[in-house]
């Protein structure tokens, strides 16, 4: 009796536990039961191609390998397991211990965890024939971002990287993946939303092994957009190589030069040197690598054509000039002496020349850049409004374009003093009366930055239209139909009447063409395209004389209908003559001598 | 059991008996050697086609174990109980290795697990031994624990806690069923609780492991953690009717662990439910009735022991694997009796089953009831299993 007892319980134990799994619990485990074997796999979009203005291939996307490994379809067996991540290290070059933390870091058993990527045609040939033994490793075709091999593309279109932690917080709602790749810098950054493309997923029935059995349903990735800059990378080569080879010559570091076509806004070239290769940072660049680019002194990632700010010196002067006709405190007839130096305030304020240059009118002061010439009309403005009218030439204001990270640079005044001195407590803090002066030629706290040199020198150029700068001509959906090659509406049109902005652009033409011009005093070769110009030696580092300059050199051509505007900064390269202009020049020859090429369709 | 008239041929007559086999038996083994196909079939081909290899060699081994005069093994214990000890001793000598321990032996080109067969040979041997004794009193029950523990041992330290376990549990049983005191049984039992503490430190690591797991199963959910949690997934994703056969996901697809020999159930119990689930039970627990009637009916105290060893041996293995597919008790590999493959197992099993039948062919020419009181009497101290 007492074993039909035993059997009896133990067999209604059985039944019961059956009941309890098979229907009680049936809805969670069939659900857990889903889980392990359906597996949903993200189907990334690929990423839009970056081309030049006449389509030639900037950044695309290279094919390669990636080494995953889906951990629950590691063997159980401790001891097996081991023997494979050793024979993985071994192929792979990832070190155990790293592919033992990134195992341990894994969120869910059945998401593939990526071990390496931008492996090489040969590298996953390697792995590949290990790879019937590695059960759960799979080779996956990831394209790698690459970028055109030459020098000075870099700032332009950045580059893109895995998301670190805090990134993917911010961008996880955007549907992210935690380890998705993203545009950091550049048009890659500033254009991410066009060439991300939009992500696909399919639902994947998978045996314990990790091998996919069928695609239970799915929605495939469509690619990103491609965008047609409006740079020309030939004529992008040339600057970059001319300015290169002037920084070189000058014995300095750093610099910028910025070709925009004036009457809308486009630019056809856009070079801040030093650069990096974007192309080491999509191969995931190495912290030894990154901190050598952030160490570096003369800072090759940091984009000076943007975000460099520099007093912009006698390349105001046209500011300083159109608001003094404005105002009405000169005539274009008016002529005033040009000495060394005028006595103001108890101090003395200095030309560049140690003599006097004689009388003169605004035009020819424009083309000598006379400085004395500047301070009484500057005086005769104020700070106030000559801030106002530096405000309309887009000083003082961030650029919109593509690319982040562009500064708004800064215009002084009574105000921004009077905040500066609250802020401060100093006592006797106040606007000084000088520093009208000299914020009339480009100095006092004055900083600007290359491209809003550009567009204040295109607005001169064009007759006062304040354009937004653009780095993109075309954007074409994947199936190849252009979705938008329309420019942004102008920023503004800046308060000067024709008449008086027609005698600033002579003023530029003279500098560029009177024999007594600045730019063309010290011009040493055949220069035969007609145009304005400006240079400037921007002081910095203090207050006083014999200080370190800037050199910038500001030019727009032809004269008539302007069709370029050139910019050229050289950090500490001296006298804008001297390291700026021969750069312009040599972009100018280089344009007018391939304009047919530039400026076809 | 149909009341038959049954022919004048006495105990120890020949195959003419065959009018006499337990049907219900017999049709119940059919029944769960088709099951255990089915699921074969559904999960592995390979083990299917081996499987039914086995059944093929295995039926009639049956027939004739049922043939043959069970009575006729008695003298042989001794021989037979020397070698399973010889059998068990040639796996630690000379065994391959497999889920970490040693189970097999190659005999003439033939893999054969020996611990299959020896469960067979034990149970010959000690049921012999007991069968001489009219009573049983201490000095029994240490002489059986002397033939005992030998082969348990030996089997635990392949280590196979599985058929340690079914070892056991057949010496607990044959002692309980043989009539052993009440207090001699009652401290073996305080024995075994008092050892239980020592198991950790004798088992091997990863039986110790799977103990630990068990207790815990998300403890290394990649681990032998993962045997527990899929095998549970698959019972569990069968629901009431089952996914249908040949529908079961989680078997196919490789989910479920070594699911073609000790966790079949868990793939059987996805494809076919609950109801199949509780069908395989009622049949396995028929089955062990219908052990226990023919150890009621044995005209001798040989053919009892046999049987209700057999019974003992078939249960064990039933609740045990069917317990640590549905989370009741650890993990400890044993197959299922007839369902998981592995070809020793089911040959040596088929025997134990056929040489029930022997008994029951065998047994006097009375009616049940009286047949079951006549057992009563010839051993005076037994108390029936049923």
């Amino acid at each position: 009796m007492a074993g039909g007892l035993i059997v009896l319980l133990a067999v209604s134990a059985l039944a019961v536990r059956l009941v309890q799994l098979q229907v009680g619990q049936h809805g969670r485990l069939a659900a857990m039961g889903v889980e392990t074997r359906v597996h949903r796999l993200v189907l990334e979009a690929d990423r839009g191609v970056v081309y030049d203005r006449h389509g030639l291939q900037l950044a695309g996307n290279a094919p390669a390998w990636a080494l995953r490994v889906l951990p629950a379809a590691l063997p159980a067996d401790a001891v097996r397991r081991q023997a494979e991540l050793a024979e993985v290290a071994r192929v792979s070059g990832v070190a155990e211990p790293t592919l033992g933390a990134l195992l341990a870091k894994a969120p869910d058993l059945y998401l593939p965890v990526t071990v390496k990527t931008g492996l090489t045609a040969e590298q996953a040939q390697a792995i590949s024939e290990r790879l019937p033994e590695l059960t759960g490793f799979e080779l996956d075709r990831t394209p790698v971002r690459t970028y055109a091999d030459w020098p000075d593309f870099g700032h332009v279109l950045g580059y893109t990287n895995r998301l670190n932690a805090e990134e993917y917080a911010r961008l996880k709602t955007l549907g992210y993946l935690p380890d998705e790749t993203a545009g950091k810098a550049g048009v890659e950054a500033g254009l991410e939303s066009l060439l991300r493309g939009r992500n696909g997923w399919a639902d994947l029935e998978t045996s314990a092994a990790g091998l996919a059995v069928r695609t239970v349903a799915q929605d495939p990735a469509s690619p990103g957009d491609s965008v047609y800059l409006s740079i020309d990378a030939a004529l992008q080569q040339a600057v970059g190589q001319y300015l290169r080879d002037a920084l070189k010559s000058a014995g300095v570091r750093a610099g910028a030069a910025i070709v925009v076509d004036p009457r809308d806004g486009e630019l056809l070239a856009l070079v801040s040197a030093p650069s990096y290769d974007p192309n080491q940072f999509t191969a995931g660049i190495s912290s030894a690598a990154y901190q050598r680019l952030l160490q570096d002194p003369s800072k090759p990632l940091y984009d000076r054509a943007l975000a460099g700010l520099y007093p912009p010196g006698s390349t105001f002067k046209m500011i300083t000039a159109a608001a003094g006709l404005q105002e009405g405190r000169i005539a274009a007839d008016s002529v005033l002496p040009c000495p060394a130096s005028i006595a103001y305030g108890g101090w003395t304020y200095r030309n560049w020349a140690g003599y006097d240059m004689g009388p003169m009118n605004l035009e020819k002061a424009i083309a000598v850049s006379c400085d004395t010439f500047f301070y009484r009309v500057a005086d005769s403005v104020g700070d106030m409004a000559l801030a106002r009218y530096a405000r309309a030439f887009g000083y003082g204001t961030a650029p919109t374009i593509e690319i982040p990270g562009a500064q708004a640079g800064l215009v002084p005044d009574e105000d921004w003093q009077a905040a500066q001195c609250q802020a401060s407590g100093a006592p006797g803090c106040r606007w000084n009366p000088g520093e009208t002066l000299t914020m009339g030629i480009g100095q006092s706290a004055l900083l600007t930055s290359p491209l809003i040199q550009a567009m204040y020198v295109s607005a001169v150029a064009n007759g006062g239209t304040l354009l937004q700068p653009t780095v993109v001509s075309q954007v074409r959906a994947p199936g190849g139909q252009v979705i938008n090659s329309a420019h942004a509406a102008p920023v503004g049109a800046v308060p000067i009447s024709p008449a008086n902005l027609e005698v600033v652009r002579e003023g530029m033409r003279q500098c560029l063409q009177a024999p007594y011009g600045t730019g063309f005093l010290f011009r040493n070769d055949r220069f035969q395209y007609d145009g304005g110009c400006k240079t400037g030696s921007a002081q910095f580092g203090g207050s006083g004389t014999d200080l370190p300059l800037h050199a910038w050199f500001t030019f727009f051509s032809p004269y008539a209908n302007p069709e370029i505007a050139i910019v050229v900064l050289v950090e500490g390269g001296g006298e804008g003559h001297d390291t700026a202009e021969p750069v312009a020049v040599k972009i100018a020859d280089y344009y007018y001598s391939h304009r047919a090429q530039i400026r076809a369709a | 059991m149909p009341r038959r008239a049954a022919s004048p041929r006495g105990a120890g007559g020949g195959w003419r008996g065959a009018r006499r086999l337990d049907l219900a038996q017999a049709l119940i083994v059919a029944a769960l050697l088709v099951l255990g196909l089915m699921t074969l079939f559904s999960t592995s081909r390979p083990a299917f086609v081996s499987q039914l290899t086995g059944v093929a060699l295995g039926l009639p081994l049956f027939a004739a174990a049922a043939a043959f005069d069970y009575r006729r093994l008695q003298p042989a214990a001794p021989y037979l109980y020397g070698l399973a000890l010889l059998l068990l001793l040639a796996v630690e000598v000379a065994g391959h290795v497999a889920y970490g321990a040693q189970r097999w032996v190659r005999i003439a080109g033939i893999q054969v697990e020996p611990s299959e067969v020896a469960k067979l040979l034990v149970l010959v041997a000690l049921a012999a031994f007991l069968a001489r004794r009219e009573t049983v009193g201490r000095r029994e029950v240490l002489l059986l624990a002397g033939l005992g523990l030998p082969p348990t041992l030996l089997v635990l330290f392949q280590p196979d806690l599985g058929t340690a376990i079914v070892f056991a549990s057949l010496l607990l049983g044959l002692l309980f069923l043989a009539g052993a005191p009440r207090l001699v049984l009652a401290g073996v039992l305080a024995g075994l609780a008092l050892a239980a503490p020592l198991l950790p430190h004798l088992l091997h690591g990863y039986q110790r492991r799977r103990l630990q797991i068990f207790l815990d199963p998300t403890q290394d959910p990649l681990g032998a953690g993962y045997n527990l949690i899929q095998a549970r997934i698959a019972v569990g994703s069968g629901g009431i009717l089952g996914q249908g056969w040949l529908h079961g996901l989680q078997g196919q697809l490789g989910y479920v662990p070594e699911r073609t020999s000790d966790f079949v159930f868990a793939v059987y119990a996805e494809e076919f439910g609950l109801l199949g689930g509780l069908l395989l039970i009622g049949l396995f627990t028929v089955l062990v009735y219908r052990l226990a009637r023919a150890a009621a009916v044995a005209p001798d105290r040989f053919g009892f022991l046999l049987c209700a060893g057999a019974a003992v041996i078939v249960f064990t293995q039933v609740v045990q694997n069917i317990g640590m597919n549905v989370g009741l008790t650890p993990i400890a590999g044993i197959p299922l009796p007839l369902i998981s493959h592995g070809r020793s197992a089911l040959l040596s099993d088929l025997v134990l089953l056929g040489l029930a039948q022997s008994v029951v062919l065998r047994r006097p020419l009375v009616s049940e009831r009286a047949a079951a009181r006549v057992a009563l009497t010839e051993s005076g101290t037994i108390r029936l299993p049923v």
